[in-house]
Protein backbone atom coordinates (compact mmCIF):
# COMPACT_ATOMS: atom_id res chain seq x y z
CA UNK A 1 0.00 0.00 0.00
CA UNK A 2 2.56 2.70 -1.25
CA UNK A 3 -0.41 5.39 -1.02
CA UNK A 4 -1.67 4.38 2.77
CA UNK A 5 2.42 5.00 2.91
CA UNK A 6 3.33 8.53 1.71
CA UNK A 7 -0.39 9.49 3.12
CA UNK A 8 0.48 8.49 6.90
CA UNK A 9 4.18 8.13 7.12
CA UNK A 10 5.91 9.36 9.15
CA UNK A 11 3.45 9.01 11.65
CA UNK A 12 3.49 12.08 13.06
CA UNK A 13 0.17 12.97 12.50
CA UNK A 14 -1.08 10.03 13.81
CA UNK A 15 -1.48 9.35 17.69
CA UNK A 16 1.06 6.39 18.47
CA UNK A 17 -0.05 2.96 18.92
CA UNK A 18 0.58 3.25 22.53
CA UNK A 19 -1.87 5.76 22.99
CA UNK A 20 -4.50 4.60 21.38
CA UNK A 21 -3.58 1.06 23.06
CA UNK A 22 -3.89 3.02 26.48
CA UNK A 23 -7.36 4.52 25.34
CA UNK A 24 -9.21 1.20 24.26
CA UNK A 25 -8.16 0.10 27.96
CA UNK A 26 -9.88 3.07 29.55
CA UNK A 27 -13.63 1.32 29.19
CA UNK A 28 -12.38 -1.80 30.73
CA UNK A 29 -10.59 0.23 33.36
CA UNK A 30 -14.14 2.58 34.12
CA UNK A 31 -16.06 -0.95 34.09
CA UNK A 32 -14.33 -2.83 36.73
CA UNK A 33 -13.89 0.30 38.76
CA UNK A 34 -17.69 0.83 39.33
CA UNK A 35 -17.85 -2.64 39.44
CA UNK A 36 -14.85 -3.07 42.01
CA UNK A 37 -14.06 -0.53 43.53
CA UNK A 38 -16.78 2.16 43.91
CA UNK A 39 -18.80 -1.00 45.28
CA UNK A 40 -16.17 -0.86 48.13
CA UNK A 41 -16.22 3.17 48.64
CA UNK A 42 -19.97 3.11 48.89
CA UNK A 43 -20.07 0.47 51.31
CA UNK A 44 -18.13 1.54 53.34
CA UNK A 45 -20.66 4.85 53.66
CA UNK A 46 -23.29 2.70 53.71
CA UNK A 47 -21.46 0.55 56.47
CA UNK A 48 -20.47 3.83 58.90
CA UNK A 49 -24.51 5.04 58.48
CA UNK A 50 -28.08 4.03 59.21
CA UNK A 51 -29.06 2.91 56.02
CA UNK A 52 -32.12 1.30 54.19
CA UNK A 53 -33.17 0.35 50.52
CA UNK A 54 -34.71 3.21 50.22
CA UNK A 55 -32.92 6.15 51.89
CA UNK A 56 -29.73 5.25 52.25
CA UNK A 57 -27.43 7.25 54.25
CA UNK A 58 -29.64 8.78 56.78
CA UNK A 59 -27.35 9.15 59.91
CA UNK A 60 -24.10 8.58 60.82
CA UNK A 61 -23.61 6.00 63.64
CA UNK A 62 -19.51 4.94 63.64
CA UNK A 63 -18.73 1.80 64.36
CA UNK A 64 -22.02 0.36 65.59
CA UNK A 65 -22.84 -1.75 62.33
CA UNK A 66 -19.44 -3.13 62.96
CA UNK A 67 -20.31 -4.22 66.51
CA UNK A 68 -23.17 -5.19 65.67
CA UNK A 69 -22.33 -7.85 63.16
CA UNK A 70 -19.46 -9.09 65.19
CA UNK A 71 -22.19 -9.25 68.29
CA UNK A 72 -24.10 -11.58 66.15
CA UNK A 73 -23.53 -14.75 66.46
CA UNK A 74 -25.16 -16.10 63.71
CA UNK A 75 -23.24 -14.03 61.54
CA UNK A 76 -19.52 -14.79 62.74
CA UNK A 77 -20.85 -18.64 62.38
CA UNK A 78 -22.02 -18.14 58.90
CA UNK A 79 -18.21 -16.61 58.22
CA UNK A 80 -17.02 -19.94 59.92
CA UNK A 81 -19.54 -21.94 57.55
CA UNK A 82 -18.37 -19.90 54.16
CA UNK A 83 -14.55 -20.56 55.19
CA UNK A 84 -15.29 -24.11 55.61
CA UNK A 85 -17.50 -25.11 52.49
CA UNK A 86 -15.07 -23.09 50.30
CA UNK A 87 -12.06 -25.13 51.75
CA UNK A 88 -14.04 -28.42 51.61
CA UNK A 89 -15.27 -28.13 48.65
CA UNK A 90 -12.01 -27.59 46.94
CA UNK A 91 -10.13 -30.25 48.63
CA UNK A 92 -12.95 -32.67 47.53
CA UNK A 93 -13.30 -31.46 44.01
CA UNK A 94 -9.66 -31.33 43.65
CA UNK A 95 -9.12 -35.03 44.64
CA UNK A 96 -12.00 -36.06 42.79
CA UNK A 97 -11.14 -34.31 39.38
CA UNK A 98 -7.64 -34.89 39.12
CA UNK A 99 -8.64 -38.60 39.52
CA UNK A 100 -11.32 -37.97 36.54
CA UNK A 101 -8.30 -36.15 35.11
CA UNK A 102 -6.55 -39.00 35.49
CA UNK A 103 -8.95 -41.27 34.05
CA UNK A 104 -9.75 -38.97 31.52
CA UNK A 105 -6.13 -39.60 30.27
CA UNK A 106 -6.54 -43.28 29.76
CA UNK A 107 -9.63 -42.51 27.60
CA UNK A 108 -9.19 -44.37 23.76
CA UNK A 109 -12.76 -44.28 22.68
CA UNK A 110 -15.03 -41.52 22.97
CA UNK A 111 -13.35 -38.77 24.20
CA UNK A 112 -15.13 -35.89 23.18
CA UNK A 113 -18.73 -37.84 23.89
CA UNK A 114 -17.12 -37.91 27.35
CA UNK A 115 -15.59 -34.66 28.26
CA UNK A 116 -18.88 -33.42 26.46
CA UNK A 117 -20.74 -35.42 29.42
CA UNK A 118 -17.80 -34.70 32.61
CA UNK A 119 -18.99 -30.96 31.30
CA UNK A 120 -22.41 -30.98 31.45
CA UNK A 121 -22.54 -30.16 35.62
CA UNK A 122 -20.33 -27.23 34.99
CA UNK A 123 -23.14 -25.69 32.50
CA UNK A 124 -25.85 -26.45 34.08
CA UNK A 125 -27.56 -23.57 36.24
CA UNK A 126 -26.73 -24.02 39.87
CA UNK A 127 -30.56 -23.28 40.63
CA UNK A 128 -31.19 -25.89 38.37
CA UNK A 129 -28.33 -28.27 39.68
CA UNK A 130 -29.94 -27.26 42.77
CA UNK A 131 -33.66 -28.63 42.01
CA UNK A 132 -32.09 -31.72 40.62
CA UNK A 133 -30.06 -32.67 43.68
CA UNK A 134 -33.21 -31.94 45.50
CA UNK A 135 -35.61 -34.71 43.95
CA UNK A 136 -32.41 -36.81 44.40
CA UNK A 137 -32.50 -36.25 47.80
CA UNK A 138 -35.86 -35.80 48.91
CA UNK A 139 -37.69 -38.33 51.66
CA UNK A 140 -40.34 -38.87 49.76
CA UNK A 141 -39.90 -40.29 46.81
CA UNK A 142 -36.22 -38.87 46.60
CA UNK A 143 -34.02 -42.04 44.53
CA UNK A 144 -31.63 -41.77 47.27
CA UNK A 145 -33.57 -42.81 50.23
CA UNK A 146 -35.21 -45.35 48.28
CA UNK A 147 -31.37 -47.20 47.25
CA UNK A 148 -30.47 -46.98 50.75
CA UNK A 149 -33.14 -48.93 51.86
CA UNK A 150 -32.78 -51.28 49.21
CA UNK A 151 -29.15 -51.57 50.50
CA UNK A 152 -30.86 -52.35 54.27
CA UNK A 153 -28.51 -49.58 54.90
CA UNK A 154 -31.27 -47.14 56.56
CA UNK A 155 -34.81 -48.73 57.67
CA UNK A 156 -36.48 -45.70 57.31
CA UNK A 157 -36.80 -42.49 55.17
CA UNK A 158 -34.03 -39.77 56.21
CA UNK A 159 -34.74 -35.99 55.42
CA UNK A 160 -31.19 -35.31 54.43
CA UNK A 161 -31.81 -31.64 53.62
CA UNK A 162 -33.84 -31.72 57.31
CA UNK A 163 -30.95 -32.77 59.21
CA UNK A 164 -28.16 -29.89 59.95
CA UNK A 165 -25.29 -32.12 59.00
CA UNK A 166 -26.59 -34.11 55.86
CA UNK A 167 -27.46 -30.54 54.84
CA UNK A 168 -24.42 -29.05 55.25
CA UNK A 169 -22.84 -32.47 53.55
CA UNK A 170 -25.37 -31.95 50.71
CA UNK A 171 -24.67 -28.35 49.94
CA UNK A 172 -21.12 -29.88 49.71
CA UNK A 173 -21.96 -32.51 47.50
CA UNK A 174 -23.47 -30.49 44.78
CA UNK A 175 -20.99 -28.11 45.13
CA UNK A 176 -18.69 -30.35 44.39
CA UNK A 177 -20.43 -32.26 41.65
CA UNK A 178 -20.85 -29.16 39.87
CA UNK A 179 -17.39 -27.82 40.42
CA UNK A 180 -15.13 -31.12 39.72
CA UNK A 181 -15.54 -31.20 36.09
CA UNK A 182 -14.07 -27.82 36.04
CA UNK A 183 -10.87 -29.18 37.85
CA UNK A 184 -10.88 -32.63 36.12
CA UNK A 185 -10.99 -30.69 32.61
CA UNK A 186 -8.22 -28.09 33.85
CA UNK A 187 -6.25 -31.32 35.45
CA UNK A 188 -6.48 -32.48 31.75
CA UNK A 189 -4.91 -29.94 30.30
CA UNK A 190 -2.29 -28.96 32.05
CA UNK A 191 -1.50 -33.56 32.11
CA UNK A 192 -1.36 -32.71 28.50
CA UNK A 193 1.59 -30.47 28.58
CA UNK A 194 3.33 -32.39 31.04
CA UNK A 195 6.83 -34.35 28.74
CA UNK A 196 5.19 -38.01 27.93
CA UNK A 197 9.45 -38.82 27.34
CA UNK A 198 10.04 -38.72 31.05
CA UNK A 199 6.66 -40.77 32.13
CA UNK A 200 7.53 -43.81 29.22
CA UNK A 201 10.78 -43.94 30.82
CA UNK A 202 9.63 -44.02 34.09
CA UNK A 203 7.10 -46.65 33.27
CA UNK A 204 10.00 -48.98 31.88
CA UNK A 205 11.62 -48.62 35.24
CA UNK A 206 8.87 -48.46 37.65
CA UNK A 207 6.28 -50.97 37.77
CA UNK A 208 3.83 -48.91 39.77
CA UNK A 209 1.47 -46.64 38.57
CA UNK A 210 0.87 -45.27 42.15
CA UNK A 211 4.71 -44.79 42.34
CA UNK A 212 4.95 -43.16 38.57
CA UNK A 213 1.93 -40.78 39.86
CA UNK A 214 3.31 -39.53 42.99
CA UNK A 215 7.33 -39.24 42.38
CA UNK A 216 6.83 -38.00 38.80
CA UNK A 217 2.77 -37.02 37.51
CA UNK A 218 1.87 -34.93 40.62
CA UNK A 219 5.44 -33.17 41.18
CA UNK A 220 5.24 -31.85 37.65
CA UNK A 221 1.92 -31.12 38.05
CA UNK A 222 1.96 -29.50 41.35
CA UNK A 223 2.45 -25.49 40.42
CA UNK A 224 -0.74 -25.84 37.72
CA UNK A 225 -2.77 -27.86 40.34
CA UNK A 226 -2.02 -24.83 43.23
CA UNK A 227 -3.25 -22.57 40.39
CA UNK A 228 -6.30 -24.71 39.84
CA UNK A 229 -7.09 -25.24 43.53
CA UNK A 230 -6.76 -21.18 44.05
CA UNK A 231 -9.21 -20.33 41.23
CA UNK A 232 -11.48 -23.03 42.90
CA UNK A 233 -11.53 -20.95 46.02
CA UNK A 234 -12.17 -17.90 44.92
CA UNK A 235 -15.03 -19.27 43.11
CA UNK A 236 -16.15 -21.29 46.36
CA UNK A 237 -16.61 -18.33 48.46
CA UNK A 238 -18.75 -16.77 45.88
CA UNK A 239 -21.46 -19.27 46.14
CA UNK A 240 -25.09 -18.34 46.60
CA UNK A 241 -28.01 -19.79 44.56
CA UNK A 242 -27.47 -23.57 45.32
CA UNK A 243 -27.74 -22.56 49.07
CA UNK A 244 -30.48 -20.22 48.08
CA UNK A 245 -32.26 -23.31 46.62
CA UNK A 246 -31.34 -26.35 48.03
CA UNK A 247 -31.79 -25.48 52.04
CA UNK A 248 -32.43 -21.84 51.81
CA UNK A 249 -29.44 -21.75 54.54
CA UNK A 250 -31.37 -24.33 57.11
CA UNK A 251 -32.36 -26.26 58.93
CA UNK A 252 -31.77 -23.45 61.52
CA UNK A 253 -28.32 -22.12 60.39
CA UNK A 254 -26.81 -25.16 59.01
CA UNK A 255 -26.20 -23.92 55.55
CA UNK A 256 -26.09 -20.17 56.28
CA UNK A 257 -23.42 -19.17 54.25
CA UNK A 258 -22.48 -15.04 54.82
CA UNK A 259 -23.42 -13.90 51.32
CA UNK A 260 -26.98 -16.02 52.32
CA UNK A 261 -26.97 -14.29 55.60
CA UNK A 262 -26.44 -11.08 54.46
CA UNK A 263 -28.65 -11.30 51.27
CA UNK A 264 -31.17 -11.72 54.41
CA UNK A 265 -30.38 -8.86 56.16
CA UNK A 266 -30.43 -6.83 53.78
CA UNK A 267 -33.72 -7.47 51.70
CA UNK A 268 -35.59 -9.10 54.62
CA UNK A 269 -34.79 -6.44 57.55
CA UNK A 270 -34.02 -3.89 54.71
CA UNK A 271 -31.08 -2.73 57.37
CA UNK A 272 -28.92 -2.15 54.52
CA UNK A 273 -25.47 -0.01 56.72
CA UNK A 274 -25.91 -3.93 58.79
CA UNK A 275 -25.54 -6.13 55.67
CA UNK A 276 -22.73 -3.25 54.21
CA UNK A 277 -20.36 -3.82 57.39
CA UNK A 278 -21.02 -7.57 57.26
CA UNK A 279 -20.45 -7.15 53.93
CA UNK A 280 -16.97 -5.77 54.21
CA UNK A 281 -16.10 -8.16 57.21
CA UNK A 282 -16.58 -10.61 54.73
CA UNK A 283 -14.23 -9.58 52.00
CA UNK A 284 -11.75 -9.15 54.24
CA UNK A 285 -12.24 -12.72 55.45
CA UNK A 286 -12.26 -13.83 52.00
CA UNK A 287 -9.17 -11.85 51.27
CA UNK A 288 -7.19 -13.26 54.10
CA UNK A 289 -8.28 -16.59 53.29
CA UNK A 290 -7.33 -16.09 49.78
CA UNK A 291 -4.24 -13.95 49.42
CA UNK A 292 -1.64 -16.09 50.89
CA UNK A 293 -2.18 -19.29 48.16
CA UNK A 294 -2.21 -16.64 45.51
CA UNK A 295 1.18 -15.57 46.63
CA UNK A 296 2.29 -19.28 46.68
CA UNK A 297 1.22 -19.63 43.44
CA UNK A 298 2.82 -17.10 42.03
CA UNK A 299 6.06 -18.22 44.23
CA UNK A 300 5.65 -21.52 42.66
CA UNK A 301 5.27 -20.00 38.85
CA UNK A 302 8.81 -18.18 39.84
CA UNK A 303 10.70 -21.23 41.13
CA UNK A 304 9.75 -22.81 37.32
CA UNK A 305 9.73 -19.65 34.89
CA UNK B 1 -3.66 -47.77 36.18
CA UNK B 2 -4.63 -50.98 35.30
CA UNK B 3 -6.57 -51.32 32.34
CA UNK B 4 -9.53 -53.47 33.44
CA UNK B 5 -10.47 -51.18 36.27
CA UNK B 6 -10.78 -48.13 33.55
CA UNK B 7 -13.99 -49.19 32.31
CA UNK B 8 -15.90 -49.45 35.40
CA UNK B 9 -14.21 -46.56 37.13
CA UNK B 10 -15.26 -44.55 34.19
CA UNK B 11 -18.96 -45.39 34.12
CA UNK B 12 -18.87 -45.03 37.46
CA UNK B 13 -17.53 -41.23 36.94
CA UNK B 14 -19.84 -40.37 34.01
CA UNK B 15 -22.90 -41.60 36.11
CA UNK B 16 -22.20 -39.54 39.02
CA UNK B 17 -21.88 -36.91 37.12
CA UNK B 18 -25.02 -37.44 34.98
CA UNK B 19 -27.47 -38.97 36.62
CA UNK B 20 -28.81 -36.15 38.48
CA UNK B 21 -29.52 -35.14 35.00
CA UNK B 22 -31.02 -38.13 33.67
CA UNK B 23 -33.30 -38.57 36.98
CA UNK B 24 -34.80 -34.85 36.61
CA UNK B 25 -35.60 -36.02 32.70
CA UNK B 26 -37.39 -39.38 34.27
CA UNK B 27 -39.21 -37.07 37.08
CA UNK B 28 -40.42 -34.61 34.32
CA UNK B 29 -42.32 -38.06 32.72
CA UNK B 30 -43.90 -38.81 36.11
CA UNK B 31 -47.43 -38.17 37.29
CA UNK B 32 -47.51 -36.73 41.14
CA UNK B 33 -47.85 -40.54 42.40
CA UNK B 34 -45.36 -41.91 40.28
CA UNK B 35 -42.93 -39.64 41.62
CA UNK B 36 -43.43 -40.26 45.31
CA UNK B 37 -42.44 -44.14 44.89
CA UNK B 38 -38.86 -43.23 44.06
CA UNK B 39 -38.30 -44.93 41.60
CA UNK B 40 -36.21 -44.33 38.04
CA UNK B 41 -38.22 -44.91 35.61
CA UNK B 42 -41.98 -43.61 35.43
CA UNK B 43 -44.73 -46.59 35.26
CA UNK B 44 -47.09 -44.69 33.60
CA UNK B 45 -45.51 -41.62 31.15
CA UNK B 46 -47.44 -38.56 31.97
CA UNK B 47 -46.36 -35.26 29.22
CA UNK B 48 -49.42 -33.16 31.05
CA UNK B 49 -46.39 -31.55 33.12
CA UNK B 50 -44.89 -30.29 29.60
CA UNK B 51 -48.03 -28.05 28.87
CA UNK B 52 -48.68 -27.48 32.74
CA UNK B 53 -45.33 -26.54 33.48
CA UNK B 54 -45.73 -23.50 30.46
CA UNK B 55 -48.94 -22.85 31.33
CA UNK B 56 -48.22 -21.92 35.61
CA UNK B 57 -45.49 -20.02 35.23
CA UNK B 58 -44.28 -17.62 32.12
CA UNK B 59 -41.49 -19.71 31.31
CA UNK B 60 -41.33 -18.78 27.51
CA UNK B 61 -40.93 -15.13 28.67
CA UNK B 62 -38.14 -16.04 31.23
CA UNK B 63 -36.06 -17.61 28.63
CA UNK B 64 -36.48 -14.66 25.97
CA UNK B 65 -35.45 -12.12 28.79
CA UNK B 66 -32.70 -14.69 29.40
CA UNK B 67 -31.53 -14.82 25.80
CA UNK B 68 -31.72 -11.35 25.97
CA UNK B 69 -29.58 -10.67 28.96
CA UNK B 70 -26.87 -13.39 28.03
CA UNK B 71 -26.27 -12.51 24.88
CA UNK B 72 -26.09 -8.69 24.99
CA UNK B 73 -24.18 -9.48 27.97
CA UNK B 74 -21.58 -11.28 26.58
CA UNK B 75 -21.34 -8.92 23.10
CA UNK B 76 -20.86 -6.04 25.81
CA UNK B 77 -18.23 -8.32 27.67
CA UNK B 78 -16.44 -8.91 24.47
CA UNK B 79 -15.92 -5.30 22.84
CA UNK B 80 -14.79 -4.00 25.68
CA UNK B 81 -12.74 -6.86 26.48
CA UNK B 82 -11.29 -7.73 23.05
CA UNK B 83 -9.24 -4.67 22.23
CA UNK B 84 -8.56 -3.80 25.78
CA UNK B 85 -6.82 -7.21 26.50
CA UNK B 86 -4.79 -6.97 23.08
CA UNK B 87 -3.70 -3.35 24.05
CA UNK B 88 -2.82 -4.57 27.62
CA UNK B 89 -0.61 -8.10 26.18
CA UNK B 90 0.89 -6.09 22.98
CA UNK B 91 1.70 -2.68 24.53
CA UNK B 92 2.17 -3.87 28.31
CA UNK B 93 -0.30 -1.13 29.22
CA UNK B 94 -0.48 -0.56 32.99
CA UNK B 95 2.92 -3.18 32.73
CA UNK B 96 2.13 -5.44 36.06
CA UNK B 97 -0.43 -3.46 38.24
CA UNK B 98 -3.35 -3.72 35.31
CA UNK B 99 -3.14 -7.66 35.04
CA UNK B 100 -3.33 -7.78 38.38
CA UNK B 101 -5.88 -5.56 39.19
CA UNK B 102 -8.46 -6.92 36.47
CA UNK B 103 -7.68 -10.39 38.26
CA UNK B 104 -7.69 -8.75 41.57
CA UNK B 105 -11.44 -7.52 41.06
CA UNK B 106 -12.85 -11.43 40.28
CA UNK B 107 -11.53 -12.17 44.04
CA UNK B 108 -14.63 -10.46 45.57
CA UNK B 109 -17.91 -12.34 45.95
CA UNK B 110 -20.46 -10.86 43.97
CA UNK B 111 -22.40 -9.78 47.52
CA UNK B 112 -20.02 -6.73 47.53
CA UNK B 113 -21.66 -5.35 44.27
CA UNK B 114 -24.90 -6.23 45.08
CA UNK B 115 -25.95 -2.79 47.19
CA UNK B 116 -24.06 -0.17 46.14
CA UNK B 117 -25.38 -1.50 42.17
CA UNK B 118 -28.86 -1.36 43.25
CA UNK B 119 -28.29 2.24 44.40
CA UNK B 120 -26.74 3.22 41.35
CA UNK B 121 -28.63 1.72 38.87
CA UNK B 122 -31.61 2.78 40.57
CA UNK B 123 -30.48 6.41 40.01
CA UNK B 124 -29.65 5.93 36.95
CA UNK B 125 -33.47 4.27 36.54
CA UNK B 126 -32.09 1.27 35.21
CA UNK B 127 -33.58 -0.81 37.94
CA UNK B 128 -35.82 -3.69 36.01
CA UNK B 129 -34.81 -3.03 32.95
CA UNK B 130 -33.02 -5.42 30.60
CA UNK B 131 -30.38 -2.64 29.76
CA UNK B 132 -29.66 -2.40 33.35
CA UNK B 133 -28.49 -6.34 33.85
CA UNK B 134 -26.80 -6.10 30.21
CA UNK B 135 -24.46 -3.35 31.92
CA UNK B 136 -24.25 -5.51 34.96
CA UNK B 137 -23.67 -9.18 33.24
CA UNK B 138 -21.14 -7.14 30.45
CA UNK B 139 -18.62 -5.61 33.11
CA UNK B 140 -19.31 -8.73 35.33
CA UNK B 141 -17.59 -11.30 33.54
CA UNK B 142 -14.85 -8.28 32.20
CA UNK B 143 -11.84 -10.82 34.57
CA UNK B 144 -12.92 -13.96 33.16
CA UNK B 145 -12.37 -12.47 29.60
CA UNK B 146 -9.74 -10.60 30.38
CA UNK B 147 -8.11 -13.80 31.49
CA UNK B 148 -9.15 -16.08 28.84
CA UNK B 149 -8.47 -13.88 26.23
CA UNK B 150 -5.04 -12.62 27.38
CA UNK B 151 -3.44 -16.37 26.41
CA UNK B 152 -4.99 -16.40 22.88
CA UNK B 153 -3.78 -12.84 22.30
CA UNK B 154 -0.18 -14.27 23.22
CA UNK B 155 -0.22 -17.08 20.88
CA UNK B 156 -0.84 -14.86 18.13
CA UNK B 157 2.36 -13.97 16.12
CA UNK B 158 3.24 -10.74 16.50
CA UNK B 159 5.35 -10.11 12.88
CA UNK B 160 1.80 -9.85 11.03
CA UNK B 161 0.55 -6.81 13.13
CA UNK B 162 4.30 -5.42 13.18
CA UNK B 163 4.43 -5.88 8.97
CA UNK B 164 1.26 -4.00 8.88
CA UNK B 165 2.23 -1.34 11.30
CA UNK B 166 5.66 -1.00 9.16
CA UNK B 167 3.17 -0.39 6.19
CA UNK B 168 1.25 2.46 7.96
CA UNK B 169 -2.12 0.23 8.45
CA UNK B 170 -3.71 2.06 10.95
CA UNK B 171 -4.24 0.86 14.52
CA UNK B 172 -8.10 -0.26 14.26
CA UNK B 173 -7.67 -1.30 10.78
CA UNK B 174 -4.85 -3.62 12.42
CA UNK B 175 -7.18 -4.87 14.86
CA UNK B 176 -10.24 -5.52 13.05
CA UNK B 177 -8.82 -6.77 10.03
CA UNK B 178 -5.39 -8.91 11.32
CA UNK B 179 -6.11 -9.10 15.01
CA UNK B 180 -9.66 -10.00 15.76
CA UNK B 181 -9.86 -12.47 12.22
CA UNK B 182 -6.93 -14.35 14.01
CA UNK B 183 -8.04 -14.27 17.68
CA UNK B 184 -11.79 -15.68 16.34
CA UNK B 185 -11.52 -19.24 18.03
CA UNK B 186 -10.52 -17.53 21.24
CA UNK B 187 -13.02 -14.85 21.07
CA UNK B 188 -15.78 -17.04 20.49
CA UNK B 189 -15.06 -19.41 23.17
CA UNK B 190 -14.34 -16.55 25.60
CA UNK B 191 -18.14 -15.45 24.41
CA UNK B 192 -19.87 -18.46 25.04
CA UNK B 193 -18.62 -18.95 28.05
CA UNK B 194 -19.51 -15.83 29.12
CA UNK B 195 -23.03 -15.84 27.51
CA UNK B 196 -23.23 -19.02 29.57
CA UNK B 197 -21.70 -17.61 32.89
CA UNK B 198 -24.48 -14.62 32.66
CA UNK B 199 -27.33 -17.15 31.41
CA UNK B 200 -26.69 -18.47 35.05
CA UNK B 201 -26.09 -16.18 37.56
CA UNK B 202 -28.58 -15.71 40.03
CA UNK B 203 -27.51 -13.08 42.67
CA UNK B 204 -27.88 -9.84 40.74
CA UNK B 205 -31.35 -10.97 38.64
CA UNK B 206 -33.22 -11.57 42.05
CA UNK B 207 -32.43 -8.25 43.20
CA UNK B 208 -32.51 -6.12 40.01
CA UNK B 209 -34.81 -8.01 37.96
CA UNK B 210 -38.43 -7.20 39.97
CA UNK B 211 -41.02 -8.04 37.63
CA UNK B 212 -41.87 -11.02 34.79
CA UNK B 213 -40.56 -8.35 31.95
CA UNK B 214 -36.77 -9.01 33.71
CA UNK B 215 -36.88 -11.80 35.28
CA UNK B 216 -34.54 -14.90 33.95
CA UNK B 217 -34.95 -18.46 33.91
CA UNK B 218 -32.91 -19.26 37.27
CA UNK B 219 -35.49 -16.43 39.17
CA UNK B 220 -38.51 -18.08 37.47
CA UNK B 221 -37.38 -21.34 38.43
CA UNK B 222 -36.85 -20.31 42.47
CA UNK B 223 -40.20 -18.83 42.24
CA UNK B 224 -41.64 -22.58 42.38
CA UNK B 225 -40.00 -23.31 45.72
CA UNK B 226 -42.14 -20.31 47.40
CA UNK B 227 -45.18 -22.50 46.76
CA UNK B 228 -47.11 -24.82 49.55
CA UNK B 229 -47.25 -27.89 47.11
CA UNK B 230 -44.00 -28.11 45.25
CA UNK B 231 -45.00 -29.16 42.20
CA UNK B 232 -41.86 -31.72 41.47
CA UNK B 233 -42.84 -32.82 37.82
CA UNK B 234 -43.22 -29.12 36.61
CA UNK B 235 -40.54 -28.37 38.04
CA UNK B 236 -38.59 -30.64 36.59
CA UNK B 237 -39.61 -29.72 33.26
CA UNK B 238 -38.95 -26.10 34.05
CA UNK B 239 -35.42 -26.75 34.84
CA UNK B 240 -34.79 -29.27 31.57
CA UNK B 241 -36.34 -26.13 29.54
CA UNK B 242 -33.47 -23.75 31.06
CA UNK B 243 -31.11 -26.48 30.80
CA UNK B 244 -31.55 -27.44 27.37
CA UNK B 245 -29.80 -24.09 25.95
CA UNK B 246 -27.03 -24.48 27.67
CA UNK B 247 -26.46 -28.27 26.68
CA UNK B 248 -27.12 -27.40 23.38
CA UNK B 249 -24.23 -24.79 23.50
CA UNK B 250 -22.12 -27.58 24.96
CA UNK B 251 -22.67 -29.92 22.69
CA UNK B 252 -22.18 -28.01 19.58
CA UNK B 253 -18.80 -26.34 21.00
CA UNK B 254 -17.79 -28.92 23.58
CA UNK B 255 -14.47 -28.47 21.61
CA UNK B 256 -14.22 -24.59 21.93
CA UNK B 257 -15.61 -24.43 25.41
CA UNK B 258 -12.78 -27.19 26.69
CA UNK B 259 -10.18 -24.74 24.39
CA UNK B 260 -11.40 -21.38 25.99
CA UNK B 261 -11.43 -23.04 29.57
CA UNK B 262 -8.33 -24.11 29.78
CA UNK B 263 -6.33 -22.36 27.72
CA UNK B 264 -4.63 -20.72 30.82
CA UNK B 265 -3.09 -23.95 31.15
CA UNK B 266 0.46 -24.15 29.81
CA UNK B 267 1.19 -20.76 28.78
Amino acid sequence: MPQTLKRRAPGRFRPSGRVIARLTTTPLIVGLGVFAIYPFIYLLGLAFTESNLIEPFQKWVGTENFQDALGDPRFVGSLGRSVLLAFLSTATAMVLGVAVALLLDKAVKARDLIRTLILLPLLTPPVTAAIMWQLLLMPQGGWLNGFLMDLSLISEPVSFLGTPTTAFLSVLLVDVWQWSPFVALMSFAALQTLPSEVYEAAKLEVRSSWTVFRWITLPMLFPALIGIAVLKLVIGFKLFDLVFVLTAGGPGQATTISSFYIYRIGIQQFDIGLAAAMTLLFAIVVGLATVPFTVAHDKAEDRLS
Amino acid sequence: MNRRLYVPLMTLVLLFFTFPIIFMAMVSLKGQADISTGDIFPNVLYWRNYPDAFGSIALDRYLLNSAIVASFGALLTLVIAVPATHAIVRYRIGRNWLPAFILGTYVAPPIVALFPLFFLLRNLGLVNTHLGMILVYGVMNLPVAFWLLSSFVRRLPVELEEAARVDGVGYFRTLRSIVIPLLMPGIASTGIICLILAYNEFLFASFLARSQDTQTVPIGLSLFQGDRQLRFGQMAVASLAAMVPVYVLAVFFQRWLVRGLTTGIGK
